[in-house]
Order: structure tokens, then C-alpha cells, then sequence
């Protein structure tokens, strides 16, 4: 309830005639019925977060830190030369180039596709949102098989590429066509909801100012999308750092040309050079770490400015 | 700069917003959309701003005799208030204002120094210049509004389009600022344009009123002339409160005014409540007897619920406070009724 507002009386008088209610005789009692009647008993609390801690300790904290003891269980002079040793280097080194080349494509694709889907409409608009879950909803291993039928030697393009001397399959094209396709949705899914929130006004409002389309994405489209955009990038670039399935049907596992790093841990694993494999393996759950914490300062920042 | 628009079709797949909609609205004027939700008002207003554009072949729109059908919004030199404002969340309210400028080809463009200068002139204007470093959610609804306002002044538009510029405030706020529009609008003399579906909101701040309903125009006129001659059923009751009453009713009520021929025996009488005269029901008196069901006395005029004698009918009947009194009327009293003026449509027929 507002106050009254100045210059009325008549509250004042009013308060004046109303006999005070009677007071809580002391605060202990009060907060004691507070606690009865809006939070569970301290047992049921108790035993809910230590479900949760025991579970988390289990399959993520305890995971985690045999990769890194597992990583230097020789020593740091070893775990130094496992990542240094040119295989894992060139593993390393294409890791970042897939990354490199997917994550970009990705926001491309990602903001046209959330932009034709949000600010227009079109036919086949609703087959275009159910398109782009796709990469999600197939298994990533039939979308590395979906590249080798298309592009493999006994594919559609296989014939005329051989002819041509093009390589896309077992080599390093493949596995970045593998990678942008499993991470296609990230972009796209974070910015939808978002800009399908926002609407079109300001677009419009922008134009009506005499804005070219260019000028409306720079200057209103994107800065009201940026920390969404921001976070669908981490994520992309998480999982395209991480890719496995897709990747392994149509790399090869020629080692030092078209390893990538978790292909390499696999390989190192299935050599028993687990403390090789676990080194590498670290790298990868280092960078995932750090994406991790990235996020979470996106997330924080956008809560912020929302 | 008058605006025009002839024979204008809309369809949005098979709902038909716009059918055959012409408008005209002379240079200087400030005029009132008026209609229902789903009347097309805003359709229409959006094709005039050129963020729709009419179905091919169907319509064109004249900007003081130019045709401007097919020129884009940004080309059209309109000034855009959207119903939630439509403000640059990111932009504090004095780059929301300079936005129209800073947009322009560097040929057109004016220096910073100028465009400083024209966005505080314009944030004066709304009287808005001490916020010109706040963002928009540092701002209330009311102010919200004024910086959309200046953002759309700040283009020198050619006339200016309102989309339900009051309808996202509270009933306080929405009554002040209508009256700060008009007198803004008088000041500054551009053609304007407002959509609303609040019949007191046009009626009191427009010059001309276009009421639409289901795709159509239903009339044009100034405030008084649809209020006090409504074209169809639909304006009389859409523009304040009417009886709607069968003719046959009205039979023993004198026949006031009526014709020799007089109205459709089988046909409608439409009578606002203000426009009904309380008589007692004494010996010689004469009108449609009725009993009083219920009176609401509360407010500046009195509303009673009558009811009929002969047809049960019920009629609302608004009298003043002391009229009220000097009748001394109280629930279940007989009183009859008179009208002083009351519309027919059936054949044009006006009693």
C-alpha cells in the first residue's frame, strides 16, 4: 500500500481513532512460526543437499580430479612431454583449427536463422525451426555417416571429387564439416526464445528512423542479443571442442593429420598409455573448465542487464 | 502535409484486416482511430508508416498528393510512436533521441556539436532534458512515452503516427498526458495520426474521429458530430452508453416528434440515458409508464434502472443530482418517460 499522500489528514486521524494491534510478544516466536510455515523441516533440508553433494562428489568432482592425478601420476616432466610429443601437438593444433572454423560458421548461420525465423514471416518457417533441432535429435555418430555417404568414396560427390583430387572424407575438411554440423544448434537455440522475447519493435522503430537494414542489426539487433550470442558461442564452442562421434567415423585416425584431441586421447587409452591419455585428456577438461567459469560470468553479466 | 489513403485492401492469409479502407486527413489536423481491437485501426496506421504495405493493386497511400505506396518506411519521413514505445534499451535516452540523426549518410549527417544541440532542444520540448543520461528503465511509463516522442520529432517527419500512444499507462498519468499531446500537437502543428479504442480519449483531444469497426470505416466527423449523429447502430453504441429499444415500446409515450408515418413498427429506436426525460406519473401526464428498479446515485449524475411497464423492457436513464432529488424518487416508483431525441436506422429516420 502507498502511503497517504501529503496533505491528507485523514489517515493520520483515522490511525489515531483504530486501537494498536495486539504485538507478537517477541520476535523468537514469530520467526519460529515463520519457519514452520514456509520452509521443510531441517532434516529433509539437510538430507536433500547432502543427496545432491554425494551425487555431485560421485560422477563429477571425483571424475574430474583422477583426470588431473591420473595426468601427472608420472610426474610433471612426463605430462609435459605426452602434450608436447608432435602427435598430440598436431591433435592440439587441429582441435583449435575445427574450433576455429565451426564456432564462427556457427554464429553466422546461427544469428541469419534465428533473424529469418523471429523478424519474418515466410513459408516453411515452422520446417526451418524443427530443421535446425536436427543436429540434436540424431545420434552424432549417423551424422558423421550422413558426411561419409555424401562425400566417402562410394558417396554421391565421391566419384567427382576422387576426380578433381579433392579430400573431404578422412581428412581434415571432413571433420570440420562433421563439427559445424553438430554444433549448429547452440547458436541458433540460445538467440530464438530471446529474440522472439523482444519482438520486433524496435527493428521497426529503427527503420522508421531512416536506419538501413545493416545499421538496424549493428546498432539495435545486436547489442540486444549480444550476451545471448555470447553464451550460445561458449557453449558451441565447448561441444566443438569436445566432439567425438561425428568426428571419429569421418577422421580416419590417421595420428598427427586428422587426430583431434579427444580421437588422440582415445587412441593414447587403447595403447595403454593411460597417463598420456589422461594428460591430454586434462587439456580438454581444463578448457572445458574455463568455459565453464566463462559462462557463468556471461550468465551473471545478463541476469545484470536484463 | 495532408495524408490520404484510397481504397486500401489487407489481408493476412484469409483474415481480412483492411476492406476498402479510404481516409483522409487534412494538413495540421489531429486525428483519432477509433475502434475496436481487431477493427484494423493499427493496420491501417502501419501502412500509412509504411510497415505494411497494402495487398497488390489494392490501395495507394498520398502524402500531400505524392504518392509514397511504395516507398519504404525509412524513406517516408513519418515519425512512429510504438504502443510500448519501442525505446533502444541499450541506448540512454539521449542516444535513443540522436539515433534518427547519427543514422544518416555522412552526406546528410549533421556534426555531433549540432546533433547535441537538436536532441536537447528536443528533450526540452517533452520537458525531458534533465534525463538525458538515463536509460530507459530508469524511466516511468509517462516518460517512457515523451522520449519516444522526441525520438520520432528528431527526423523532422513529415506527420506523425501515434499507435495507442496511451494505452500501456495508468488511468491518472494517460488522462494528463492526453492533454499535454493536444497542447504539444497545437504547438508544434504536424499532422498527427493517433489509434485508440477509447472512445473519451478521442472524443476529448482529436480534431476528427474515423471510427472503424471490422475492416471499414463506419464514419468520419468532428468529436460532437459522431456523438451527437452516429451513422450506424454500431457508433451509437460504440461512442458511450444507448438504450437500444424496440418501437413498439413506445407506444402510449406520446409519440413526441414522431412523423405521421413514424419509425418500423418491427424496428430499433437507439436513446442515450441523458437523452430521456423523468416526469412523474401523475394524472395528466404523459410518456411510457415505468418503475424504478434501481438508482445509482453515486458520481456527478444520477443513473437510474427502469423498467418498462407494458414491455419489461429495461432502459438506463441519466438525470442530474438535483433533478433526482426534486422528483424524490425512490426504488418501485412509477414515473413516466420521455424521449428528447432518439435515432432510428431502419430507413434513416431520425425522431
Amino acid at each position: 500500500m502507498p502511503c497517504a499522500p501529503p496533505g491528507s489528514l485523514l489517515p493520520n486521524t483515522l490511525f489515531s481513532l483504530v486501537p494498536t494491534l495486539p504485538q507478537p510478544t517477541s520476535s523468537r516466536t514469530l520467526n519460529a512460526a515463520q519457519r514452520r510455515a514456509n520452509r521443510d523441516p531441517a532434516w529433509a533440508r539437510w538430507l536433500l543437499t547432502g543427496v545432491a553433494l554425494v551425487f555431485l562428489a560421485f560422477f563429477l568432482v571425483l571424475p574430474l580430479l583422477s583426470v588431473f592425478v591420473q595426468a601427472f601420476a608420472k610426474g610433471g616432466a612426463f605430462f609435459l612431454s605426452a602434450v608436447t610429443e608432435p602427435d598430440a601437438m598436431a591433435s592440439i593444433r587441429l582441435t583449435l583449427l575445427t574450433v576455429a572454423i565451426a564456432v564462427p560458421s556457427n554464429v553466422v548461420f546461427g544469428v541469419a536463422a534465428a533473424w529469418a525465423i523471429t523478424k519474418f514471416r515466410f513459408p516453411g518457417k515452422s520446417l526451418l525451426t524443427t530443421l535446425i533441432d536436427l543436429p540434436f535429435a540424431v545420434s552424432p555418430v549417423i551424422s558423421g555417416l550422413i558426411y561419409v555417404l555424401v562425400f566417402g568414396a562410394q558417396g554421391w560427390f565421391g566419384p567427382w571429387l576422387i576426380e578433381h583430387n579433392i579430400r573431404i572424407i578422412f581428412a581434415v575438411p571432413g571433420i570440420i564439416l562433421a563439427t559445424t554440423f553438430v554444433t549448429f544448434p547452440f547458436v541458433a537455440r540460445e538467440l530464438i526464445p530471446l529474440m522472439q522475447a523482444q519482438g520486433t519493435d524496435e527493428e521497426y522503430s529503427a527503420v522508421t528512423l531512416g536506419a538501413s537494414g545493416w545499421q538496424t542489426f549493428w546498432r539495435v539487433t545486436l547489442p540486444n542479443i549480444r550476451w545471448g550470442l555470447l553464451y550460445g558461442v561458449i557453449l558451441c564452442n565447448a561441444r566443438a571442442m569436445g566432439e567425438f562421434g561425428a568426428v571419429s567415423v569421418v577422421s580416419g585416425h590417421i595420428r598427427g593429420e586428422t587426430n583431434t584431441m579427444p580421437l588422440h586421447v582415445e587412441i593414447l587409452y587403447n595403447e595403454y598409455n593411460i597417463v598420456g591419455a589422461f594428460a591430454v585428456a586434462s587439456l580438454l577438461a581444463i578448457l572445458a573448465i574455463a568455459t565453464l567459469v566463462l559462462k557463468s560470468v556471461v550468465e551473471w553479466r545478463q541476469t545484470g542487464n536484463a | 502535409m495532408s495524408i490520404e489513403a484510397h481504397g486500401i485492401r489487407k489481408k493476412f492469409g484469409s483474415y481480412t484486416a483492411l476492406d476498402g479502407v479510404d481516409l483522409n486527413v487534412p494538413q495540421g489536423k489531429l486525428v483519432a482511430l477509433l475502434g475496436p481491437s481487431g477493427s484494423g485501426k493499427t493496420t491501417l496506421l502501419r501502412i500509412i508508416a509504411g510497415l505494411e504495405f497494402p495487398d497488390a493493386g489494392s490501395g495507394r497511400v498520398l502524402f500531400h498528393g505524392e504518392d509514397v505506396t511504395d516507398l519504404p518506411a525509412g524513406k517516408r519521413k513519418v515519425g512512429f510512436v510504438f504502443q510500448h514505445y519501442a525505446l533502444f534499451k541499450h541506448m540512454s535516452v539521449f542516444e535513443n533521441v540522436a539515433f534518427g540523426l547519427r543514422v544518416r549518410n555522412r552526406a546528410a549527417r549533421p556534426s555531433d556539436a549540432s546533433i547535441a544541440e537538436r536532441v536537447h532542444r528536443l528533450l526540452e520540448l517533452v520537458q525531458l532534458d534533465n534525463l538525458a543520461g538515463r536509460y530507459p528503465s530508469q524511466l516511468s511509463g509517462g516518460e517512457r512515452q515523451r522520449v519516444a516522442l522526441a525520438r520520432a520529432l528528431a527526423v523532422e517527419p513529415r506527420v506523425l503516427l501515434l499507435d495507442e500512444p496511451f494505452g500501456a499507462l495508468d488511468a491518472r498519468v494517460r488522462k494528463d498526458l492526453r492533454r499535454w499531446l493536444r497542447r504539444f500537437h497545437d504547438e508544434i502543428q504536424l499532422t498527427t495520426i493517433f489509434v485508440t479504442h477509447d472512445q473519451e480519449e478521442a472524443l476529448e483531444i482529436a480534431d476528427e474521429v474515423v471510427i472503424m469497426n471490422k475492416a471499414h470505416v463506419e464514419q468520419v466527423g468532428t468529436p460532437q458530430q459522431v456523438y451527437d449523429r452516429p451513422a450506424s447502430p454500431f457508433v451509437y453504441q460504440f461512442l458511450g452508453n444507448v438504450n437500444v429499444l424496440k418501437v413498439p415500446a413506445l407506444e402510449g409515450a406520446g409519440r413526441r416528434g414522431l412523423g405521421p408515418e413514424g419509425p418500423d413498427p418491427e424496428g430499433q429506436i437507439y436513446v442515450r440515458p441523458h437523452d430521456i426525460e423523468l416526469t412523474a406519473h401523475d394524472a395528466g401526464s404523459s410518456g411510457i409508464s415505468a418503475i424504478v428498479r434501481h438508482i445509482h446515485a453515486a458520481g456527478p449524475q444520477a443513473r437510474l434502472l427502469v423498467e418498462q411497464v407494458h414491455s419489461r423492457e429495461h432502459v438506463e436513464v441519466e438525470i442530474s443530482r438535483s433533478e433526482l432529488t426534486n422528483l424524490g424518487l425512490r426504488v418501485n416508483d412509477l414515473v413516466r418517460l420521455r424521449l428528447r431525441q432518439a435515432h432510428s436506422f431502419d430507413e434513416d429516420y431520425a425522431i
